[in-house]
């Protein structure tokens, strides 16, 4: 046996010599996984951004951005009925102190509506220095983890100065890291130390062999001494007594403990700002897998006043852009962006009051580095995403794309 | 090569020796193999440490593949040298005339049989205490975007084929060198190693229940339950301990007494 | 103890002796890491959640879930050291070891690997429970009045035991708007990505047949189901602890 678990470890230790390479960052948590139906067509982030990317421990981060509840919800995800906005970073290395929805505060979880427009804002605070990767998401009941766009964040400083005061509705000020530890620790000490004796009473005796032997024997009675007799009767009335005259001076210690708060917060949505002045309806949509390019045919009426001009086509945090429209993006780092990704068929802004069928193509290798070419092989081949469109004051318009999706593959 | 009863005879009370009493033949190698799997373990943990954060948040990654992937290729080569190495080893070197077995030989391999199913239950307490509740712990830190988490990694496709090795082991040693467990199947041991053995089939109903199922992390789950249902199946060691301490006593009535 | 005490419970001598102290510290570690790593399991998938969060900690389904579920390896383990040794130490035992386990789980895991403040994740004990369980089989050698007593004294000893430990945690807080526990404020701000606040099993269901007075009734119906959950796995002990050999499987 001791041969074999030497080659084992040799073996291992080979194995974790080869795997000792410099680690680079991860750059994602995970989103790629999740089937691009559900990216595509639950939540679609838009305008999220960071207040800044260096901290040092102790420093606030405010996230914010915009999000819409897509209209076509996919049949194979439950309702929304209970969500959670969430961060995602690799543990607490940042704590959330705020948390708003459509500028209400917010600390439970909440439904969504269909089609329902929300802007949200998360205050974090930092905990642990270190180079982190930070998404806002949303964790959808059954349905999993959608991610809004990720960002880096270098944090610096000592760990050691990290404060987290709270003041009870007693007026007592408490640090959250250390609230309660020592009470705890203290109470399983002593507890465990009580077991312990227990079980030292019995296991410094012969065990297994003689006392088996003994029983067969007949002589069970002997194994149970008076002493021992008398030490469970002391312990059968003293542990109750004391355990609830602790829990007696407890109650008078904490006489306005209250119970777990588990209502869910109640967020109406905004007024529509997705689908207001501009109505979209495709007519066909194809995606050319080797080409990796989506083509939409659809039909966009412009009840606004301003001629308007087709600026970005957002999915699942994947944004196409059609150049020298829209708000500039120079000196944008975010990956996602695909900044010539967007072309039409005709450059003429719509007219007020026109209705026109447009051709838009996505062109972009960010369709299979994000594994959204996968939407060929959902279940639901359905595309879901937001067009911009921009007037020439900058006037943003926003229109929601729901479509089957046909392949090509030529 | 074959062992026999006759060549492993009994060894002599060594009043003078300082080496562990003829009971306690195997107990260097049992301590070895505690001090071993230790390594091993607190081995996986410090490298989940060091690189679970920086390199095991996202499957998608090349780092991921680089520094997780790998490492299962290479706990699953290993697993697979290893499985038909000891297996086969206890097997050949199976007793093939326990008849001739002397009490205090006999009493030696109970011995060491307990040994086994300890190095076996200590393996039990890595996959199904520590590295186990570290799965809800680290999947609050990293999204579940693969069956092949940084933890699952070790969890499920180290942890658990490496107790089934050592439980099959402690069978087959029970099975192949103990004239009781030689004639007849022990219903006892049976159960306390294809139940646990089990639990590593559960995988797949896990998987599939967190892929169509619940997405997030409840421990306490119906998904996680063939889990629960396999390890209760421990419990057939309180009907391991009854067969030694029957036999064990009566072997202890055929030896003489010594001061 | 007296040394008498030891005479009289030791039928070996000399080398035997020897022979049988060693068996018995084979089985001590071995019982040891089995009981840490499967009870463990049984109870982190049963009630872990409840128990690794401190803002899962509710008075409703906390105190009903835990003593259920943490009655069963006790009961099966007293059934074999307490019939066939005299060892009245099957619950102490069981509840010791899945706190060696939770122990260092918490510390190893949510801690020093993942950052989470001890304090959030507390372990709740059941050490008082199974010392009471431990002497009412011991002093009444009957599974019938250990079930009755014992299975209630577990699960009524279960809160008031663990309230000193967590009432603290329960004092209000106003935040953002609202009225919070510390417990609820700890889940809040210390990210976790998998257990989001409406995973939490808690404060839900038809309990409230007592006004706002849950805790009792909860704990009532946990010693309800503990009376039938003790023998139940009693039996199950025993049929796990079978000494049978056959020829086929």
């Amino acid at each position: 046996m001791l041969k074999t678990i030497k080659k084992f470890l040799g073996l291992l230790g080979l194995g974790a010599c080869c795997l000792m390479l410099a680690p680079s960052g991860a750059a994602a948590h995970g989103e790629k996984a999740l089937e691009p139906f559900i990216r595509m067509r639950t939540i679609q982030w838009y305008d999220v951004q960071w207040s800044r990317e260096k901290l040092n421990v102790n420093d606030e981060l405010v996230i914010t951005g915009k999000f819409h509840v897509a209209e076509d919800w996919p049949r194979g995800v439950p309702k929304p009925d209970a969500t959670y906005l969430n961060v995602s970073s690799p543990g607490p290395v940042f704590i959330r102190t705020e948390r708003y929805l459509n500028g209400q505060s917010s600390v439970s979880s909440a439904a969504l509506k269909l089609g329902g427009d929300y802007d949200f804002k998360i205050v974090l605070k930092a905990r642990l220095p270190g180079r982190y990767h930070l998404h806002p998401f949303f964790n959808l009941h059954d349905a999993g983890a959608v991610m809004g766009p990720g960002h880096w964040f270098e944090v610096a400083g000592d760990p050691a100065t990290f404060t987290n005061q709270v003041k009870t509705l007693n007026g007592d000020m408490i640090d959250m890291e250390s609230y309660g530890l020592a009470n705890g620790v203290a109470w399983h000490a002593f507890w465990i130390a009580l077991g312990s004796a227990w079980l030292l009473w019995w296991v410094r005796r012969p065990l297994f062999l003689p006392r088996y032997k003994m029983l067969q024997l007949g002589q069970e009675n002997a194994l149970i001494t008076p002493l021992d007799r008398k030490i469970a009767v002391l312990m059968l009335a003293g542990v109750p007594l004391f355990v609830f005259g602790a829990q007696a001076m407890t109650d008078r210690q904490y006489p306005n403990a209250i119970p777990l708060q588990a209502g869910m917060d109640q967020i109406e949505p905004l007024p529509a700002a997705v689908n207001g002045l501009v109505k979209l309806k495709v007519q066909r949509a194809e995606f050319n897998v080797p080409a990796r390019s989506l083509t939409i045919v659809a039909q966009i009426h412009n009840a606004s006043d301003q001629p308007l001009q087709i600026g970005e086509f957002a999915t699942a945090n994947v944004r196409f852009l059609n150049p020298g429209v829209g708000p500039s993006r120079e000196g944008d780092k975010d990956t996602l962006i695909a900044p010539q990704g967007m072309s039409l068929d005709s450059a003429d802004p719509i007219q007020p009051g026109e209705t026109r069928t447009v051709r838009i193509t996505a062109t972009d290798s960010l369709w299979q580095r994000e594994r959204l070419d996968g939407l060929i092989r959902d279940a639901d081949s359905r595309l879901g995403g937001l067009l911009f469109l921009y007037d020439a004051n900058g006037q943003r318009h926003i229109a929601s794309v729901s479509t089957a999706i046909i392949p090509t593959f030529n | 090569m074959s062992v026999t009863s006759q060549e492993i005879q009994p060894v002599a009370a060594a009043h003078v020796s300082f080496g562990p009493p003829w009971y306690l033949r195997e107990v260097y190698k049992y301590l070895a193999t505690f001090a071993g799997l230790t390594i091993i373990y607190v081995g996986f943990r410090l490298y989940q440490g060091v690189f679970g954060v920086s390199t095991g948040l996202d499957s998608s990654e090349p780092a991921f593949a680089t520094h997780w992937m790998r490492l299962l290729y290479i706990e699953l080569a290993v697993l697979a040298v290893v499985f038909p190495a000891l297996w086969g080893y206890l097997w050949f070197t199976r007793d093939q005339n326990m008849d001739a077995m002397s009490p205090k030989e006999e009493i030696t391999r109970y011995f060491t049989l307990t040994m086994w199913i300890s190095v076996y239950t200590f393996a039990v307490y890595w996959a199904g205490s520590y590295f186990a509740e570290q799965d809800n712990s680290w999947h609050q830190v990293s999204v579940r975007d693969t069956p092949f988490t940084a933890n699952h990694i070790i969890e499920f496709y180290f942890n658990f084929p490496l107790y089934v090795l050592l439980g099959g082991s402690a069978w087959i040693y029970a099975r192949t060198r103990l004239p009781l467990y030689a004639k007849g199947i022990s219903v006892p041991l049976t159960l306390a190693v294809v139940g646990p053995f089990m639990i590593l089939v559960s995988v797949g109903f896990n998987e599939w229940g967190h892929t169509f199922w619940f997405r997030e992390e409840f421990f306490a789950a119906p998904i996680h339950w063939g889990f629960v249902i396999g390890v209760w199946f421990a419990l057939g060691v309180g009907g391991i301990l009854l067969q030694q301490v029957e036999r064990l006593t009566e072997l202890l009535n055929k030896i003489e007494d010594a001061a | 103890m007296t040394s008498t005490d030891l005479e009289i419970a030791q039928p070996y001598t000399g080398e035997k002796a020897r022979l049988s102290r060693a068996y018995d510290y084979l089985i001590l570690v071995l019982a040891l890491f089995l009981f840490i790593g499967a009870f463990h399991l049984h109870v982190a998938l049963t009630v872990g959640d409840w128990d690794f969060w401190v803002d899962w900690k509710d008075r409703q389904w906390w105190p009903l879930v835990t003593p259920l579920m943490m009655i069963t390896f006790p009961a099966a383990v007293q059934a074999v050291l307490w019939t066939h040794f005299r060892l009245p130490l099957g619950a102490t035992l069981c509840i010791a070891c899945l706190l060696i386990g939770t122990w260092i789980a918490r510390f190893f895991a949510y801690h020093l690997w993942n950052y989470f403040p001890i304090n959030e994740v507390l372990p709740a004990t059941m050490l008082p429970s199974a010392l009471v369980l431990d002497a009412i089989l011991m002093l009444s050698d009957s599974v019938t009045v250990t079930s009755i007593f014992g299975g209630m004294a577990f699960a009524l000893l279960f809160y008031p035991s663990n309230w000193p430990i967590f009432a603290m945690f329960h004092v209000p807080v106003e935040y953002g708007g609202a009225q919070l526990t510390v417990a609820d404020l700890f889940g809040f701000e210390y990210i976790r990505a998998g257990t989001p606040e409406y995973l939490r099993l808690i404060e839900r269901g038809t309990l409230r047949t007592y006004g706002q007075v849950a805790t009792p009734l909860s704990a009532f119906c946990s010693g309800l189901l503990c009376t039938l959950m003790y023998p139940a796995w009693w039996f199950i002990g025993k049929a796990f602890a079978t000494t049978r050999f056959v020829q086929k499987i």
